[in-house]
């Protein structure tokens, strides 16, 4: 394995065994008994992982922990601790730590819980956040105004899926476990009306969004061939978007308008007679 | 704002009648701004009709603006009225015509003949003032589209401004909540509705004087009064062009209904798909809020009622009561067995009544008229008026109001002018997903709750979709039942497995695999659904195949044994080819064809090269001459084979 390990332990004895045991495993290991000296090693970069001890004069564990998390968060950290009792270990769990080494610890045990925060910390800079995360972090402020403002009322779970919908333009897991919490109900119930309603979609909708009616009237003129054709020419299926995020495709019940059929409505402007045969110079005006 | 009293309704009225009476300017303009109107360009046309008359020569004239008209396959619309002459409709517009009517009519005082529509005033409890006729311009008295309507639930179509409060009080608005609140007991009011015998707009038919009667009885502190604004019917579009067009009648039928069963709280439930509706009933609850009809002591009565939106989220089912009521609790909108039934234990399980917005519009006018009134059209069980979306394969599309009683073919042949390109009738679907296809030997029937369930469809909430020759009844039957399907709750298993398998078996049929004994089945299955499912949904999603069975059963029958889509909309069961005798060669397929499998020259008989044919139908409806045939699926390999 490869990797850069800091290890901050007050007894130097502590440092010396580490390195012994995780050099051969091709790790490079340094070490300090100072947190405050780590704390200059860290801000050099080049450091993934940092096992430091809880229990020091000066600085102690938890501040240094506190300290990476402010300053250098993709370093991971594992504790070592002579006193693993709950209380501070739960500290230290929430600080994000990602494992730690109950004193005396076996050498098998250091590599294991080595090698799997090295896994770790590599696999959080490799993987990029999924977009639907990145989405909802982008409007958080507006979903909790949205939350808070209708979380009272009685019934209050479809206005806030609605609105939460209009700003994000779809409902991803995220989101829905996010109003669960904030509404004190279980997230399969939100889920369970997510997916009832028609209304709601988990999917986001592209820059342009295509609804194609369905309705009787537009079903008797030719609206299947216009989907058909869309499909084709976009190449994705109904629900789907095209990989650029610049087209969705869905169908809708009936958009009431069947005076016009068959009616394909693009984003909020409303194509009357459309032509299956003709679709691209529909799609033409907003490409 | 001040608190309105009935003085200020009366004042109010004067005041808006003197400022809009027509007299007083050269001419009114008023253009029809529903869904179909912005959507065809109304909006545009309103822009262009303020421009043209922005300069000097624009001064004196009247723009206003109205809901949907009901034409709306002739959107976008504009009325044109001068004094002491007729109010012309003007229809199909576009810019160069509009700039025209402004010149010639809006103008220069003469309408533009061959661009107008009709003249006259459509709606029957219009003061008509003294007015002279135009030359060469149908009547709306003689116009067969409109000497059949009689509007009632519709009495300001086209004429009001639904964004305006002083509008809608010119017209007797809130006249009728004055009336009820002040003058009548709920015992009177409740009386006089059950006198009217109307029933329930949306689609079951119940008793609408019953239902607040039996809530009024409801004992509780809190009760609730709903309206049903999630109009879900594919092809209906009734209530939304009430709550675009006439937002005020909504709410003044729902404060009547809450003082009869005593309730303190209302909700709209409306679709979130109708944003035009959303939008102005919200401004017609801020304005009456504002104006003290609605909130704490209406019109000085004492008697309070707060009324909110709620929008839907698109589910069929949440048509159904008690599911509509799950749904406003933030629930999954699944029904629930009755009893209790909702008068008794509805909302957050409150005594509740939920109506809807047809049977609320209608509400003012059987208060200010009377029961009697009201009952003076229609039939003994079936009494008024109802409001149709007539769509389809005719000529003319739109919202029409017709007494109870008239003959469906008065409704299709005249109201609505017949079959496009002289096609030939086949069926008219009522009652959307839960009705049925009436065919043509029973087009007689009049249109009454208890005529039309004899044919085995049902009057419904009021779609009315009319279908030619070119449609076929299978695929038809198919389509409402992948609606139910898809819609089908999946609370309760008669509807959630039966239906997701009668639709199978009609996928089989239309695609080649029918099998001898399958209608048999389809009917054995049908009977069973409808005997067992919860609630309305399943009840009655076979009544589609039901009717197409039993007026169409040699299309089945065809489909099966034949493999033959007489009317080519099942690919798999269909072959075109050219009949020789009848094609005059004039190339017209051949140039649309867009695979290029047509060939032949000019003036000469074509063909259809089956092998590359993708059946698409083009030719079949391009030909003017009937010359494209549909054959069975295996007309040509036989001869092959021989």
């Amino acid at each position: 394995m490869e990797g850069n390990i800091l290890i901050v332990d007050d007894e130097e004895v502590v440092i010396k065994s580490c390195q012994r045991i995780l050099e051969p495993e091709g790790y490079k290991v340094k070490g300090t008994t100072s947190a405050r000296e780590a704390m200059d090693i860290i801000k050099n970069g080049g450091t993934d992982i940092v096992i430091t001890d809880l229990k020091m004069p000066d600085v102690d564990g938890l501040e240094l922990i506190h300290w990476i998390k402010e300053n250098s968060p993709q370093t991971g950290v594992v504790v070592i601790t002579g006193y693993p009792s709950q209380e501070s270990i739960k500290d230290a769990l929430e600080h994000g730590i990602i494992d730690y080494l109950p004193k005396p610890f076996s050498p098998e045990l250091l590599i294991d819980v080595t090698e799997k925060a090295i896994n770790t910390v590599k696999a959080k800079v490799t993987e990029e956040k999924p977009y639907e995360e990145r989405d909802v972090e982008e409007k958080i402020d507006r979903i909790m105004e949205i939350i808070n403002n209708n979380k009272h009322k009685p019934g209050a779970l479809i206005p806030i899926l609605e609105q939460v919908q209009e700003v994000l333009g779809y409902l991803p897991a995220t989101v829905q476990r996010i109003i669960a919490r904030e509404l004190n109900i279980p997230v399969s119930e939100v889920h369970g009306v997510v997916s009832f309603y028609s209304f709601f979609t988990m999917k986001p909708k592209g820059k342009h969004n295509i609804r194609v009616c369905m309705g009787t009237a537009c079903y008797v003129k030719r609206g299947k061939e216009i989907l058909e054709k869309l499909k084709e020419h976009l190449g994705i299926d109904e629900g789907g978007i095209t990989e650029d995020r610049k087209f969705s495709l869905e169908t809708v019940r009936c958009l009431g308008a069947c005076g016009l059929a068959p009616v394909v409505m693009v984003n909020n402007n409303v194509h009357a007679g459309v032509d299956p045969v003709k679709i691209d110079e529909v799609l033409k005006q907003y490409e | 704002m001040p608190r309105l009293t009935v003085e200020d309704l009366k004042r109010i009225k004067e005041e808006y009648l003197r400022k809009h009476d027509v007299s007083r300017y050269r001419a009114k303009v008023t253009v029809h701004m529903g869904t179909c109107g912005e959507a065809a360009g109304a909006c545009k046309i309103l822009d262009i009709i303020k421009e043209e008359l922005s300069g000097s020569e624009g001064t004196d004239i009247l723009i206003t603006t109205s809901g949907c008209a009901g034409l709306c396959s002739r959107e976008p619309m504009i009325t044109v009225e001068i004094p002491g002459r007729y109010p012309v409709k003007y229809c199909d517009l576009d810019e160069k015509k509009t700039r025209q009517i402004i010149k010639e009519h809006v103008l220069g005082g003469e309408a533009v003949t061959k661009l107008a529509f009709a003249q006259g005033w459509e709606n029957q409890d219009i003061q008509r003032p003294e007015a002279k006729p135009y030359e060469g311009i149908p009547l709306t008295d003689e116009l067969p589209i409109f000497k059949h309507q009689v509007l009632r639930a519709l009495r300001n179509k086209g004429i009001t401004d639904p964004e305006s409060l002083e509008a809608y009080i010119a017209r007797d608005g809130y006249m009728a909540a004055a009336k009820a609140l002040l003058e009548m007991t709920p015992e009177d009011i409740i009386k006089e509705v059950k006198n009217s015998g109307i029933r329930g707009r949306g689609g079951a038919g119940f008793p609408t004087g019953l239902k607040w009667e039996l809530c009024y009885r409801a004992k509780g502190d809190l009760k609730y009064i709903l309206c049903n604004g999630d109009e879900g019917d594919p092809g209906a579009y009734m209530d939304r062009s009430i709550m675009e067009g006439d937002p005020h009648v909504v709410l003044e039928g729902m404060i009547i209904g809450a003082r009869a069963i005593g309730a303190s709280k209302g909700y709209i439930y409306v679709r979130a798909e109708y944003p035009l509706a959303v939008r102005r009933l919200q401004m017609a609850i801020d304005q009456a809020r504002e104006h003290g009809l609605l909130g704490e002591d209406i019109l000085g009565s004492g008697f309070s009622l707060d009324i909110e939106i709620y929008q839907g989220a698109g589910a069929f089912v949440c048509g159904e009561e008690t599911a509509l009521m799950r749904s406003l609790e933030g629930k999954r909108g699944m029904p629930i067995p009755r009893p209790p039934f909702p008068v008794n234990k509805g909302l957050w399980g409150k005594p509740t009544v939920l109506n809807n917005v047809e049977t609320y519009a209608n509400i003012p006018p059987i208060i200010l008229n009377g029961g009697d009134w009201f009952r003076s059209l229609g039939t003994e069980q079936s009494t008024g008026t109802k409001v149709f979306a007539l769509t389809g394969a005719i000529n003319n599309i739109g919202l029409i109001e017709v007494p109870m009683g008239i003959p469906l073919k008065t409704v299709i042949y005249e109201i609505g002018g017949g079959i496009k390109k002289g096609r030939k009738f086949k069926a008219v679907q009522l009652g959307g997903p839960s009705g049925g296809c009436v065919p043509e030997h029973l087009l007689d029937t009049p249109v009454t709750y208890e005529d039309i369930v004899k044919t085995g469809a049902i009057v419904g909430s009021g779609g009315m979709v009319v279908m030619d020759d070119s449609n076929c009844m299978v695929n038809v039957a198919r389509f409402f039942l992948e609606f139910t399907a898809d819609e089908s709750c999946g609370k309760c298993p008669p509807c959630r497995i039966g239906t997701r398998v009668m639709l199978d078996k009609l996928i089989d049929i239309t695609e080649g695999r029918g099998q001898d004994g399958d209608i048999e089945l389809l009917e054995d299955l049908a009977r069973d659904i409808i005997k067992t499912s919860l609630c309305g949904l399943g009840q009655t999603a076979p009544n589609p195949i039901l009717t197409t069975i039993r007026y169409f059963r040699d299309e089945y029958e065809a489909h099966i044994n034949q493999k033959w889509c007489k009317a080519g909309v099942c690919r798999e069961l269909s072959t075109f080819y050219i009949d020789k005798d009848a094609c005059t060669g004039c190339t017209v397929c051949a140039r649309n064809c867009p695979v290029q499998a047509i060939s032949g020259e000019k003036k000469k008989p074509h063909e259809i090269d089956q092998a590359l044919c993708i059946k698409c139908r083009t030719c079949y409806e391009k030909c003017k001459f009937g010359a494209v045939k549909v054959g069975p699926r295996d007309m040509f390999k036989q001869t092959v084979e021989h």
